[in-house]
C-alpha cells in the first residue's frame, strides 16, 4: 500500500493519498477539531458515458440518463435500503450525477466508521430487479419535470444543444420519459460492472478522522477488484459550434440568458491552465470589471449575472450568463470586449487584484468538509491535486494570462441560448 | 464542544456578539437590524440595505467598492432580508481571509470592520444630504428583478403565493422585500428617513466569528454608536392558531410538473421545548430520508421526487410540499394526510423517532463546523430568552418522547392548501 502525504506550506495544512490494495485511491484530509466528518465515494462515470466497452471487447451503447438512474437505484439493496441504516447512523447522505462522475457522500457527526461501513458495503452490492427497476421510473420522471420547469436548466441544455453536435454532453444528465423507459436490471448491472471497479473510483474523506481509521475500514469492507480496461467512445466532435442562437419561450418574469464559448477539448487542462483561466475570467466578467460595470449601467444584466468555465472529458466551454432584459445586446457588448482586451491587452493592476482574489477564494474553500472532499474527487479525476491548484494561482504571470486570452473565447464561435415569456422581444 | 458566545451591550439596544475560533480560514462580521414587519416600511428597508452595500464615502462608487474586497483576497460585503416572525431581519455582513492567511501584513479582519461600519454609518450622500440618485435607481431595478425572478423557481413561488394567502390578514402576509410597487415608488427622502429611523429605532445584534480578539471590532462599533441617539423600538411577534375552516385554492400555469403547498398551523413558539417536540414531529413526517413522507409518499407511491415538511417555530406555521403530476394533486394532498392522521393517532414506530432524533442532533453539531454555520446558530436563537450551546439543545431533542411527538402532532390545523396546475409546456 502506497501512502503519500501532500503538504501546503503556506496554509500549514496537509492531507494523505493512499493507494489501497483493492484498487480503490483513497485520499484523506483530516481536520482538526472539527465535529463532522464528510465521505465521498465516487466513479469516473457520469451520463456522457453511454458507448463503451470492456477490455476492447463489444462496443455497447446504454440509453441516455442510465448512470443517474443507476445511481438511484444503487441505495436498494436485497436486505434494504442504505438510506434506513444511515438512518440508524444519523448520517446525511446524498448522491449526486454529473456528466463525467457520479458520486455517493454522507456528512456525520458520530459514528463515522459505521457510516462508513454503509457507504462501501452498498457501493459494492448492486441489488436491480424488474420491479425495483419500474418503481423508480414514477419518481425520476417526476424529477426529470420538476428540471423541465426550470429556465436555467433549460437554457444552459438549449445551449449545450446548439452547440454541440455529437458530443452527449448535449444530453440531459437525466435522460428524457422517453429513455428511461428503456432501461432494465440487466442493462444496469452491465453499466455497473464496468465503471463500478474501485479502479476506477476514489474516495475522499475530511473532518475528525484520521488516515488509520479510514484504511482499517477499507481493509474489511472493500472486494479487491481485477483492472480492466475501459474504453468511452464519443463520435469526433468538430471544434465549430452547431447555431449561434436559440430560444425558448417559457413562464419567467424575466429572459434568461447563456453565451458559451466552445473552447478545444482534445484534453482536458492542467493547474496552470486552470488558474489562469480563473484569473482571466474574474478580469474580464467580476464585479470589479469594466465590462461588469458598463453591462450593469445599461440595465444590460442584474445581480445574477455569472460566469464559469465549463470543463469535461470531450468537452469545453466558457459560459456567461444571467437574466437579461436585452440578452442579444448583452451578448454583443460582452463580444465587442473580449475583442476590445485581446486588442488593448490586459491592464496589471486588473491582474493583481484578480490574483489575490482567486487565492482568498481558493483559501477560504479549505473550511468546509465537503468543498475540501469534492474538489479532491474532481481534481483526481482530471489528473490534478488540489494544493498544485493553489501554487499555480500563486505563480500565474500577466503573460500567461495574456497568452491564455489568445487561446480561448472565440467571439465567432459561441452560442446564445434565451428562454424567455412569449410576448417578450429580446 | 461548541466555543461559546460573548454578549456584551455596547449602546442601548445594541448588542455586540463574539464567538473566538481558530479553526477557520475566514471571519465574518454581521451587523443584524431588526426592524417591526409592515406593509408600508417592507419595501423602503429592503432597498436600502442594497443602496448601504452598493458604496459608501470610503469607497463612493460600485466598481472602487468592489475592487476594493477583491484586493483584500476576495473578501464580501452583503445584504440579505429575512422575515422572522413579525419582524424584518436586515443583516449587512463582511467576510474575509483570517489575519494568518494573508500574504503582506496587512490586518483584513481590522479592514473589514471598518469597510462594514463605512457602509453603515457613512453612506454615499450627494450635496444635498441624500443618496447617490444612480446608486438608488440601480439598487432598485437590481431589487425589482429579485422579486419579479421568484416568480421563476416554481417551488419558492408556490410556497410564497400560499403563505401570502394563509395569513392575509396578518404582518407575517407581508413579503420580505414588500412589493414591487412599493419598491418602485419609494424616494430619495423616503430612504434617507428609513435610515436615520434604522439607525435610532433598530434593535441591533452585531456577530462576530474569528481568530483574532473581536475587541477592536467592538470598539469601532461602540464609537460609531455613541454617536446615535437611540430609541430602539419594541417588536411583538405573534403566533396565531385560529383556522376558521381549510381555504382550498389555486392556479394554473404553463408547467409540466404541478405544485402542492399545504400550510397547517401548531399554535407552538417559543418555548424551547415545546418547540423541540414540534421540531421533532416535523422532521419524523417529513424532515428526512427516513421520514414518513420521504418513505411512504414518495418511495412507496412513486408519487413524487421531492415531498418535505418545514416548520417555522417563530410562527408556529408547519409546510408541506411537493411536486406531482397535474391528476395526483389530490390523491397526494390525501396521502400526505393521511401520514398526519396516522401520527395523530399514534403511529409512530421507534426507528422514525429515533432516525429523526439523529438527523436533527446531527445538523445541529455539524453547524459547528462552518463560520456561517456558527453564525445562524445563535442568529437564530436571537429572539430567545438566552442563547443555547448545540450541547444543551441537542440534549432537550434526545429527550422527546413519542407521546410528546403525538401530542405536537394533534396540535396540527390544516390550514390553506394551494394547488399550481399545471398546463403542459408548449414545445
Amino acid at each position: 500500500m502506497k501512502i503519500t502525504e501532500i503538504k501546503s506550506d503556506a496554509l500549514g495544512d496537509s492531507y494523505k493519498r493512499i493507494e489501497h490494495p483493492s484498487g480503490l485511491t483513497i485520499y484523506v484530509y483530516p481536520k482538526e477539531g472539527y465535529n463532522s466528518a464528510y465521505a465521498i465515494i465516487g466513479t469516473k462515470y457520469g451520463s456522457i458515458n453511454t458507448c463503451f466497452s470492456l477490455d476492447g471487447g463489444e462496443k455497447i451503447t446504454v440509453p441516455d440518463g442510465i448512470a443517474h438512474y443507476l445511481e438511484h437505484k444503487l441505495f436498494e439493496s436485497e436486505d434494504g435500503d442504505a438510506f434506513a441504516r444511515y438512518a440508524q447512523t444519523g448520517a446525511n447522505a446524498n448522491a449526486y450525477t454529473s456528466f463525467e462522475k457520479t458520486c455517493y457522500l454522507f456528512s456525520c457527526t458520530d459514528r463515522f466508521e459505521d457510516s462508513l461501513e454503509i457507504l462501501l458495503d452498498f457501493v459494492q452490492s448492486p441489488y436491480f430487479t424488474a420491479e425495483t427497476v419500474a418503481k423508480e421510473q414514477g419518481i425520476i420522471g417526476q424529477e426529470i419535470k420538476m428540471y423541465d420547469d426550470s429556465p436555467d436548466w433549460r437554457v444552459m441544455f438549449n445551449m449545450l444543444e446548439k452547440m454541440y453536435h455529437r458530443h452527449p454532453v448535449r444530453i440531459d444528465i437525466a435522460g428524457t420519459v422517453e429513455s428511461i423507459a428503456e432501461i432494465t436490471a440487466e442493462k444496469l448491472y452491465q453499466c455497473y460492472n464496468t465503471f463500478y471497479n474501485l479502479n476506477n473510483m476514489a474516495l475522499c474523506v475530511a473532518g475528525n478522522v484520521t488516515a488509520e481509521q479510514v484504511v482499517s475500514i477499507c481493509d474489511r469492507m472493500l472486494k479487491p477488484c481485477e483492472k480492466h480496461e475501459i474504453t468511452n467512445y464519443f463520435e469526433d466532435e468538430p471544434y465549430e459550434i452547431v447555431e449561434p442562437y436559440v430560444e425558448q419561450d417559457f413562464s419567467v418574469a424575466m429572459p434568461m440568458f447563456n453565451l458559451g464559448f466552445k473552447e478545444r477539448a482534445e484534453r482536458e487542462l492542467n493547474v496552470n491552465e486552470l488558474a489562469e483561466t480563473e484569473i482571466l475570467l474574474s478580469m474580464l466578467a467580476s464585479p470589479t470589471a469594466p465590462l461588469y460595470r458598463e453591462l450593469m449601467d445599461n440595465n444590460l444584466i442584474n445581480s445574477s449575472f455569472s460566469y464559469e468555465l465549463f470543463e469535461g472529458p470531450g468537452y469545453c466551454a466558457v459560459i456567461f450568463g444571467g437574466e437579461s432584459r436585452a440578452p442579444k445586446q448583452a451578448a454583443e457588448m460582452i463580444k465587442e470586449y473580449i475583442e476590445k482586451v485581446r486588442k488593448e491587452g490586459l491592464d496589471p493592476e486588473d491582474f493583481e487584484i484578480a490574483k489575490r482574489s482567486a487565492y482568498g477564494d481558493n483559501v477560504s474553500s479549505l473550511n468546509n468538509v465537503s468543498s475540501i472532499a469534492n474538489n479532491i474527487m474532481s481534481y483526481h479525476f482530471n489528473g490534478n491535486e488540489l494544493f498544485s491548484y493553489l501554487d499555480a494561482i500563486g505563480s500565474v504571470t500577466l503573460e500567461d494570462v495574456s497568452r491564455r486570452l489568445g487561446e480561448i473565447l472565440n467571439v465567432e464561435n459561441c452560442t446564445l441560448s434565451v428562454v424567455k415569456n412569449a410576448e417578450q422581444e429580446v | 464542544m461548541m466555543n461559546a458566545i460573548k454578549v456584551e451591550r455596547i449602546a442601548d439596544g445594541v448588542y455586540f456578539n463574539s464567538v473566538r475560533d481558530s479553526r477557520f480560514k475566514t471571519m465574518r462580521i454581521t451587523a443584524n437590524l431588526i426592524l417591526p414587519l409592515c406593509a408600508e416600511t417592507a419595501s423602503e428597508n429592503a432597498l436600502l440595505a442594497g443602496v448601504l452595500t452598493r458604496s459608501c464615502r470610503a469607497y463612493p462608487d460600485f466598481t472602487a467598492l468592489s475592487r476594493r474586497l477583491a484586493y483584500l483576497y476576495g473578501a464580501d460585503l452583503s445584504f440579505a432580508v429575512h422575515k422572522i416572525g413579525d419582524r424584518q431581519l436586515i443583516s449587512i455582513t463582511v467576510s474575509g481571509l483570517d489575519d494568518r492567511y494573508a500574504l503582506g501584513d496587512e490586518s483584513v479582519a481590522r479592514e473589514l470592520s471598518l469597510l462594514l461600519c463605512c457602509a453603515i454609518f457613512e453612506p454615499n450622500f450627494n450635496a444635498d444630504g441624500l443618496f447617490v440618485a444612480s446608486d438608488v435607481e440601480q439598487e432598485r431595478r437590481q431589487l425589482l428583478d429579485t422579486i419579479e425572478a421568484e416568480f421563476n423557481d416554481k417551488r419558492l413561488y408556490a410556497n410564497a403565493r400560499m403563505i401570502s394567502e394563509m395569513c392575509s390578514g396578518e404582518c407575517y402576509g407581508v413579503r420580505r422585500f414588500g412589493t414591487a410597487e412599493q419598491v418602485a415608488a419609494v424616494t430619495a427622502e423616503q430612504l434617507v428617513e428609513a435610515w436615520k429611523r434604522m439607525l435610532k429605532t433598530s434593535q441591533v445584534q452585531i456577530m462576530y466569528i474569528g481568530d483574532s480578539s473581536p475587541d477592536r471590532v467592538k470598539e469601532v462599533f461602540s464609537d460609531a454608536f455613541a454617536k446615535i441617539e437611540r430609541q430602539p423600538s419594541e417588536i411583538v411577534s405573534t403566533a396565531s392558531y385560529d383556522v376558521a375552516g381549510v381555504m382550498e385554492f389555486g392556479d394554473e400555469m404553463e408547467l409540466s410538473q404541478s405544485k402542492l403547498v399545504m400550510g397547517f398551523r401548531t399554535g407552538i413558539s417559543g418555548d424551547a421545548d415545546e418547540v423541540n417536540r414540534a421540531r421533532l414531529m416535523c422532521a419524523v413526517l417529513g424532515g428526512t430520508v427516513s421520514s414518513k413522507l420521504f418513505l411512504n409518499v414518495r418511495e412507496k407511491q412513486s408519487l413524487c421526487y421531492y415531498c418535505a415538511s418545514r416548520y417555522d417555530r417563530q410562527k408556529g406555521i408547519m409546510v408541506v410540499d411537493s411536486g406531482v403530476e397535474n391528476a395526483n394533486l389530490e390523491r397526494t394532498r390525501d396521502a400526505i394526510l393521511k401520514e398526519i392522521e396516522d401520527m395523530k393517532n399514534g403511529v409512530i414506530s421507534d426507528f422514525e423517532l429515533e432516525s429523526a432524533k439523529l438527523a436533527v442532533i446531527n445538523s445541529f453539531r455539524s453547524s459547528n463546523d462552518t463560520v456561517g454555520g456558527i453564525e445562524s446558530w445563535y442568529s437564530s436563537q436571537l429572539f430567545d430568552k438566552n442563547y443555547l450551546s448545540i450541547e444543551q439543545l441537542s440534549d432537550s431533542v434526545d429527550a422527546v418522547t413519542k407521546d410528546e411527538v403525538v401530542e405536537a402532532a394533534k396540535m396540527l390545523k390544516l390550514d390553506t392548501v394551494y394547488m399550481l396546475r399545471g398546463t403542459g409546456v408548449s414545445e
